[in-house]
């Protein structure tokens, strides 16, 4: 199984996925430091929802959940944890690489567990290479206008295992759709499609699916260590998480099945 | 001998198209099988359902009684070159080949040994994306060298070399064989591949049509096929052919061709009736000659009747004229 995850990286990291990724991560993750410094500085609230008012008096993040927002910042990057999933699957079919590695892994379900675990991996350390960045960047910006560096690096423990958990699930996802929907182009619209457009439509039409949906069951998931239950009448983070897995799981299911059945050609 | 590849009743239809139909052969160890065809005669279908990634619609194809998904790590054992496969373009090839030796928990060592190997050792740190289609397919032979297998599989593996990669080729090719590995090897030009093969296995429209050894194709071909006559007597010589159980047919106004003839046969009987001759041919077929006819019209051909017990003339091994 390492062996099998080292391969992966190594087929990875040869090809412009994982870099253009990444940077597209800690982009938007720069983009959103700076609309939580932005908005103190505006007094109009920072973004992310509840709790995340700007307080009379104060320029910079200060309250446990400012400081937390500011933390978990690049959370929205989840979606990129997606891609890298479809894409370290859907690669292979686009340059025909996939021929090799049939004949490396014949058996196609482990050909396909092998993704699974090796884009949990990378999704998880996407997340954390994101946190990294955010204590770093957020951190001395925090700290340059007189914020609490300390008082945020508290807050980690509270955010980064969410975070981790929740992007190593989302590339679990990405292995799934991609596992089915091998076409690159197709994976990737049907992915954007659903998780920018159709997944909110969805929600405002029928309130009742927004715990059942990938997103609203991974911010659930999101809840680890927040130590909090079921808010905004999502699920618990157990439940969210196993939810999550099993859509990622029952995607990849499928997905070796229509695999075993293909011919290569 | 035993067999490394088995293949049995083996069909695979793709929609009404039927690619191999009731296939039969085996592939013996020590020895380079050449697996010929025509184009479409179903060789890439049957080499692929080998490797796992075409499923048969029936039938079976394995190594030594095991399919290759049934292998653990298969690549150890079984090494293949297979046509329109493809390379990540930014990927180097010294990266291909530990991404493969790593998945199949091979030595990296052998990275550099297969490039070496192949002669593609100046370009490992070039993405694969520049290559050219000859060094393309010496990067395939490299990986399927990585797991020192002992059976190779090789899929039309001349396209794209040039003829010194072409000598190359036949020459690893025999030291493969020399090793005691087996060699399946398809072409659809025996011409390029009778330097190198021990045995045939022809194959037409999804069908076996032969499995015999190059030698008894060989004699086969140096059978001879007539005698070509210019005679300035033709009236006379056809009317003295009327007496004996021959075919033969007027190809000019000058000459004949007596299908199966022979010299041996053919001079005395001239000499008997006085005929004059100017021109007397003993026409062989060539190995290429026997291939095309077997691939072509062989429905009419039977194959009980090829490789041996031929009637005629003395064998003429190797023998195209």
């Amino acid at each position: 199984m390492i062996a099998a995850i080292r391969s992966e990286w190594l087929k990875l990291r040869t090809t412009a996925v994982p870099w253009v990724l990444t940077g597209i991560a800690l982009l938007i993750n720069a983009l959103l430091i700076l609309v939580i410094f932005l908005s103190h500085d505006n007094g109009t609230g920072g973004p992310g929802g509840g709790g995340a008012f700007v307080s009379p008096g104060y320029t910079v993040p200060h309250t446990t959940q400012q400081l937390r927002n500011l933390v978990g910042s690049g959370f929205q990057g989840y979606i990129l944890a997606l891609l890298l999933g479809v894409l370290c699957i859907t690669t292979e079919f686009r340059h025909k690489t996939v021929t090799t590695s049939f004949l490396v892994t014949p058996h196609r379900p482990r050909f396909v567990g092998g993704k699974l675990i090796f884009a949990a991996i990378a999704g998880a350390v996407l997340a954390v290479i994101m946190l990294v960045a955010t204590v770093v960047g957020g951190g001395l910006t925090l700290a340059a206008r007189g914020g609490s560096f300390s008082d945020m690096i508290h807050q980690l423990p509270a955010v980064a295992p969410g975070m981790i958990l929740v992007f190593a699930l989302f590339a679990i996802l990405g292995v799934g759709i991609g596992s089915v929907l091998t076409n690159q182009v197709a994976a990737l619209i049907v992915c954007l499609g659903w998780f920018i457009i159709l997944e909110g439509i969805l929600v405002q039409l029928v309130h009742s699916a927004e715990k059942w949906v990938p997103t609203g069951a991974a911010t659930a998931a999101a809840n680890l260590t927040r130590g909090r239950g079921s808010d905004f009448g999502l699920f618990n983070w157990w439940q969210g998480t196993l939810l999550m897995l099993a859509y990622g799981l029952v995607f990849a299911a499928v997905g070796s099945i229509i695999l075993t059945r293909r011919d290569i050609t | 001998m035993p067999s490394a590849i088995e293949v049995h009743a083996l069909s695979k239809r793709f929609g009404p198209v039927r690619a191999v139909e009731q296939l039969t052969f085996e592939v013996p160890e020590g020895r380079v099988t050449g697996f010929l065809g025509p184009n479409g005669s179903g060789k890439t279908t049957t080499l692929r359902i080998l490797l796992g990634l075409v499923s048969a619609t029936a039938g079976t194809a394995t190594f030594g009684g095991r399919r290759y998904v049934d292998l653990e790590h298969p690549i150890r054992h079984v090494g293949a070159v297979l046509e329109a496969t493809s390379f990540h373009p930014t990927r180097r090839a010294e990266d291909h080949l530990k991404s493969v030796a790593i998945g199949a928990g091979i030595p990296l060592s052998r990275v550099e040994e297969t490039l070496d190997l192949v002669g593609l050792s100046d370009v490992a740190r070039r993405r694969v994306g520049k290559f050219s289609l000859g060094m393309r397919q010496r990067l395939q032979l490299a990986t399927a060298l990585l797991g020192d297998p002992e059976i190779l599989i090789l899929d039309e593996p001349a396209n794209g070399l040039d003829p010194q990669g072409i000598q190359w080729l036949r020459t690893f090719i025999r030291y493969q064989a020399s090793l005691g590995h087996a060699v399946l090897v398809s072409s659809h030009l025996l011409s390029e591949m009778e330097e190198t093969v021990d045995d045939v296995v022809i194959v037409s429209h999804g069908q076996l049509v032969l499995q015999t050894t190059l030698a008894e194709l060989a004699t086969r071909a140096g059978t001879s096929t007539g005698m070509r006559i210019r005679t300035p007597e033709v009236a006379r010589l056809t009317a003295a052919l009327a007496a004996v159980p021959v075919a033969w047919r007027q190809v000019a106004a000058d000459t004949l061709v007596i299908d199966g003839a022979t010299p041996e046969w053919f001079g005395p009987f001239a000499a008997q009736h006085q005929i004059v001759l100017y021109e007397l041919v003993h026409e062989r077929g060539s190995l290429e000659d026997v291939f095309l006819s077997l691939t072509h019209g062989f429905d009419a051909a039977d194959p009980a009747n090829m490789g041996g017990g031929q009637a005629g003339p003395a064998p003429m091994p190797g023998g195209p004229t």
